[in-house]
């Protein structure tokens, strides 16, 4: 039981209030015991990152939100001299700025990369879930959530939000931390995208069948193609892909070596011809 | 008054900029000993309970958008500290080093010479006898007051034109018009063809969203970007609120624009990108295809238009030869071919409206009224006003929230409507762009400031005032007008020429020309305009002020609060409203002024004017006590008619501002007095080039500038505001940082375009065209299509040479010299040509050492240190 943070990156439109907010609450605020000011500029409490994904036209945006995991296994506790970062009762984990002090391996220990040092202080400085706001100041959410004008960012009780975790999962569950962030539409899987056309008849191809298949051949989805000729395939898991085209009164072609091993493909403009 | 005695307390500031007199982005200001701790958004019902503010639902195919229960001030209002401790904020009234108003006064060297600090009493010395020097000599027509949209949005601080009062009273001044800056197309174009008066978007924009979500299937995002105007102006993130809604309930949604901008990055089904400015072309292309094949309302169209068979014959080739087939429109637009068809047979079988920003590139290109009039034609084949076909735009509420015409919201109106609409515009004091003042005797519209100076006259037709209406476009004016004087001082609270408006290298060298004796600014951060003032005194942020507001344009509800002084005023720095005063003192008018009223006084009036007490919704004390007001839905809002649905349902009884009271594919008032407009003729048309502009991708100046540049709404600032935000600099889309640490503006490139420049990502490179050149830092991505460039608008400049090379990025000072057509003098900033080439930074540093030596902050930019050379 305790907090958990909820972050859907599919309702996010990139607006910077989560990175902003946490400044604003941050630099030049102490809020002992829970932290010491962050620095101006330089740490990332709370950080998004964009990947630009496809190529003209079929692009969109990735905005990935970076945070401290409050791991119920958390590295950096086991790292910790001295009872420096501890746990606490709702999960929050909290790095004590004057046990801290001088505890540079806190910063390496975090395999989400979530700890920054701050050479002035000579401290290693987190994310707290503004613990000072939620024990003091009467808010139910940390100000990242607060600041959210899309609802992307729910903060809550593991209790209370356990029904909506369907679709969410855990930010590389593999490292075994116990993470308390669960999120909605991490890169981890690509789109393959592309266009078909009647080059002859110089129109889009609406309503042809694109099929996606894997490296082993075996056929993964099938779509139509829409009034633009445009096929999407949305979510593949990482790895090599081809596609097959058909159309009534069309000659049928395929694509090899679509590579979604690691980003999202646009395939490009395809030409079908008249059989 | 002020709650500033308190050890700890929580006020509420408007921290969107740029609007007259109602504010936007309120936040919630958490005040500890003095310090701001913290701003944020705070929920509408935390001292008001659902019950009493009634918060609305759209329902719409089987989901639900409530009302949100919080405001959206994003990241500039949450951020607004850095703006308020900025190292480029002017502490004390400065004065160029060279002027000497009793000797020499050097106007060659103003944006060179550097500043020594003087006192306040020896500013006001010479603001004094300047004034009067000039008046005597002159006439008091010879000042010219420029307070525009620019700064931040107060009340009783006015920071957009408080002198306009006091030099009225010295018998009147010389005023910057208000143009239609951010929606000239509109303006210029579509009240010729919808009406719409005063402003020129789609008439009555009530419950919009809600017939959009109800009937629409789909949306057409043209040249817009819901997630960045509405950032600095209004609205702030709630728009992408209705953008997700529409996704849910399955709406189609087309960005059709060069880049792809912040709402097609995520919230686009498909984005065609265009070549800059060639809409119109595309449109007629799918007027074409429409009318070969049969597919739009002919019978909608004989009975809510005129002149629609004229314009067939245009786009058919009957009138010129020219058949404005998708093959003609293709190489021009850049859209191809077969997608113009599928968009055509797409538009003419699913309900469609387009979506536009207020402002943005779409609307202020050269001929941008043919892109508005054409895009009205378009619409209204498909007939304009039925369920779900509108022209819908993000945030009317920035400006049509005036009582002579309630405009209701993107959301459900609040019981405060006509006649009793909320604003607590008594309290204000700076200048009102409406109609009701009617226009002084001799104006300059914004875009023509450079030509009014440097040549010394200009004629024109229309005021260019945003809110005249369509029949004030046939009038003449003449620069100087009959018995005034060419203006030979300026005075500014709005000093943003450069890097806002159009070809401002030529304004430039407009300030120093021989002609301007005195050059007065007043503004809290030392950039772009103020670089060439002669004196320059410092203001304070709101955040030093009490004040009160009022909000109408949040798509969410209507609120009223107070604004509490939350620090004591930086250095000797005063609002812009209190430095008036203080020359209206030297002048003797003090009490004309300020009509006798105390701060206190002119911010209770403002509530007890405000509508609300007088409705009796909520007393002075109560406000007092809870610092705001949240004034409820309208139980009955569902019942008002959406956009031109009635016109639908019954032209003859509801018919538009027209002079037909019809849809007018060819324009009565324009075909009575311009019959012989090539560049705005009574039916609209594709304008290639023109005596005014050249700058299509088949020009022969295409040649030499192959790149076409859109330029929008700056995603990280509003104008220049913001611009030092070094929270914001940390952000990729911000800024993009040389290999020598400085930050320049960003300039997406398409990686193919990138490679025959041989320019990389992150290269410092210019922007240049016969107009000069501009630094910026490439993003070399997909985020652009190719041909074209894309750098936001407000950078601050930072000259290297003035008047030809700039460090800062500040696109507009390329942008072309001519207005919107020679007919209309709107302003023109986006969709012009230019090439790029990556910088030879070692040959520049060698020849302008001292440029590079300057005072500079690694992280906010720019430092007001920079330009003292005495102390």
């Amino acid at each position: 039981m305790g907090k958990i943070l909820l972050i859907d990156i599919t309702r996010c439109n990139g607006c910077y209030s989560c990175q902003i907010s946490c400044k604003d609450e941050h630099v030049d605020n102490e809020w002992m015991p829970y932290a010491k000011p962050q620095p101006n500029t330089g740490h990332f409490w709370y950080k998004i990152t964009e990947t630009v994904q496809g190529t003209v036209p079929k692009v969109r945006v990735h905005y990935m939100h970076e945070v401290c995991q409050h791991c119920d296994n958390a590295p950096c506790i086991a790292a910790a001299k001295d009872g420096a970062v501890y746990k606490r009762p709702d999960g929050i984990v909290i790095i004590d700025p004057e046990k801290a002090k001088g505890q540079k391996e806190l910063v390496e220990s975090c395999p989400y990369h979530a700890i920054y040092w701050n050479d002035v202080l000579d401290i290693p400085q987190k994310c707290t879930m503004c613990a000072h706001l939620l024990d003091n100041e009467g808010w139910t959410e940390p100000r990242c959530v607060q600041a959210c004008p899309t609802d992307a960012l729910i903060f809550g009780e593991e209790e209370e939000l356990k029904d909506r975790l369907g679709d969410f999962e855990q930010l590389h569950p593999e490292y075994g931390t116990g993470p308390r962030v669960y999120y909605k539409g991490l890169l981890n899987r690509y789109f393959i995208a592309g266009e078909v056309y009647d080059p002859d008849a110089d129109e889009c191809l609406e309503g042809a069948t694109v099929t996606l298949l894997d490296s082993t051949g075996a056929a993964v989805k099938t779509v139509k193609t829409d009034v633009f000729g445009d096929f999407w395939f949305e979510r593949n898991e990482p790895g090599e892909y081809s596609i097959k085209i058909e159309m009534d009164g069309y000659t049928a072609r395929a694509m090899d070596s679509i590579d979604a091993t690691t980003k999202d493909v646009n395939v490009g403009s395809l030409e079908l011809k008249k059989a | 008054m002020s709650n500033n005695e308190n050890k700890e307390f929580t006020t509420f500031k408007s921290t969107g900029y740029s609007a007259f007199c109602n504010g936007s982005h309120i936040a919630a200001v958490d005040v500890k000993d003095g310090k701001i701790i913290r701003i944020h958004p705070f929920r509408y019902d935390w001292k008001y309970s659902a019950d009493q503010i009634n918060p609305w639902k759209i329902e719409a195919r089987g989901k639900v958008l409530e009302a949100p229960k919080k405001t959206s001030c994003g990241p500039m209002g949450i951020s607004w500290k850095k703006s308020i401790y900025s190292p480029n904020r002017i502490l004390y009234p400065i004065k160029r080093v060279d002027w000497d108003p009793n000797g020499e006064r050097h106007p060659e060297t103003r944006g060179i010479s550097g500043y020594e600090r003087i006192s306040w009493d020896e500013a006001l010395d010479i603001i004094e006898s300047e004034i009067r020097r000039i008046v005597a000599t002159y006439g008091s027509w010879a000042i010219y007051a420029q307070g525009d949209g620019h700064g931040e949005t107060k009340m009783v601080h006015g920071p957009h034109g408080c002198m306009f009062k006091l030099l009225e009273l010295l018998g009147g001044a010389t005023i910057q018009i208000r143009n239609a800056d951010s929606w000239e197309g509109w303006y210029w174009g579509t009240k010729h063809f919808w009406g719409g008066e005063p402003f020129g978007l789609m008439p009555n924009c009530s419950n919009l969203y809600t017939d959009v979500s109800k009937h629409s299937e789909m949306l057409l995002f043209e040249g817009c970007d819901p997630c960045t105007t509405t950032r600095g102006f209004c609205s702030g993130d709630q728009i992408s609120r209705f953008c997700l809604f529409w996704r849910d309930i399955g709406i189609n949604v087309i960005y059709i624009c060069p880049d792809l901008n912040y709402g097609a990055a995520v919230f686009a089904d498909k984005w065609i990108p265009i070549l800059p400015n060639t809409d119109s072309a595309l449109h007629l292309a799918i007027a074409y295809q429409w009318l070969i094949n049969g597919t739009y309302d002919q019978e909608y169209l004989d009975t809510h238009s005129v002149g629609f068979d004229k314009f067939a014959d245009y786009v058919l080739g009957k009138e010129d030869g020219v058949p404005k087939t998708p093959e003609w429109a293709s190489p021009k637009c850049g859209v191809p071919t077969r997608l113009i068809k599928a968009l055509a047979k797409e538009w003419a079988r699913k309900r469609t409206s387009v979506v536009h920003g207020f402002g943005g590139p779409y609307i202020r290109g050269p001929y941008s009224h043919e892109v508005a009039r054409i895009e009205g034609c378009v619409l209204g084949m498909q007939g304009l006003g039925k369920p779900g076909q509108h022209s819908l735009a993000i945030n009317n509420r920035a400006v049509f929230g005036s009582e002579d015409h309630p405009v209701a919201p993107p959301t459900p109106c609040s019981i405060m409507h006509e006649p009793h609409q909320l604003n607590v515009r008594a309290a204000y004091t700076g200048y009102n762009p409406f109609p009701w003042l009617g226009l002084p005797k001799q104006c300059i519209p914004e875009p023509l400031i450079h030509d009014a100076i440097l040549k010394g006259h200009f004629e024109i037709y229309g005021s260019s005032l945003q809110v005249t209406p369509a029949c004030e476009q046939f009038i003449k004016y003449t620069y100087p007008a009959p018995g005034c004087s060419r203006i030979h001082m300026m005075w500014s609270d709005t000093p943003c020429l450069l890097t806002c408006w159009n070809d401002s290298n030529r304004t430039a060298e407009a300030f120093r020309h021989e002609s301007i004796e005195f050059i007065l600014v007043q503004h809290p951060r030392m950039e772009n305009d103020c670089l060439f003032a002669d004196i320059v005194l410092p203001v304070n942020t709101k955040f030093e002020e009490d004040d009160i507001g009022d909000d109408r344009e949040s798509a969410a509800f209507d609120l009223v609060y107070l604004e509490d002084k939350c620090i004591e005023p930086l250095g000797e720095s005063k609002s812009d409203y209190e430095i008036v005063c203080a020359v209206a003192e030297r002048l003797g008018l003090l009490e004309e002024y300020t009509d006798g009223e105390s701060i206190p006084q002119k911010i209770r009036k403002g509530f007890d004017q405000s509508g609300v007490p007088e409705l009796g919704l909520c007393t002075w004390e109560e406000f007092r006590e809870k610092g705001y007001y949240v004034v409820p839905t309208d139980p009955e809002w569902e019942k008002y008619l959406p956009g031109l649905y009635e016109f639908y349902l019954d032209p003859s009884k509801y018919p538009l501002e027209t002079p037909s009271g019809l849809l007018e594919y060819e324009s009565i008032g324009l075909k009575q007095y311009f019959p012989d407009d090539k560049e705005r003729p009574p039916v609209p048309h594709w304008v290639e080039s023109s005596e005014f502009h050249d700058e299509r991708i088949g020009s022969e100046r295409a040649k030499t500038y192959p790149l076409l540049v859109v330029s929008n709404h700056p995603r990280h600032r509003t104008h220049a505001n913001m611009d030092d935000n070094d929270w914001f600099h940390e952000i990729i889309t911000c800024k993009v940082r040389g290999d020598d640490g400085y930050l320049y503006e960003p300039m997406w490139l398409h990686p193919s375009e990138a490679e025959k420049r041989g320019i990389k990502d992150g290269d410092i490179c210019t922007v240049f065209n016969e107009r000069g050149g501009v630094l910026v830092g490439a993003k070399v991505w997909e985020r652009i299509m190719p041909g074209v460039i894309y750098v936001d608008h407000g950078s601050r400049a930072d000259y290297i040479v003035p008047g030809k090379l700039d460090r800062g990025g500040a696109i507009n000072l390329i942008t072309p010299h001519h207005t919107t057509s020679k007919n209309c003098a709107g302003m023109v900033c986006s969709g012009f040509l230019a090439d790029v080439e990556k910088t030879d930074m070692d040959a520049l540093r060698a020849k302008y050492p001292e440029v590079f030596n300057r005072p500079y902050n690694k992280d906010s930019g720019l430092v007001f240190e920079r330009v003292i050379v005495k102390k």
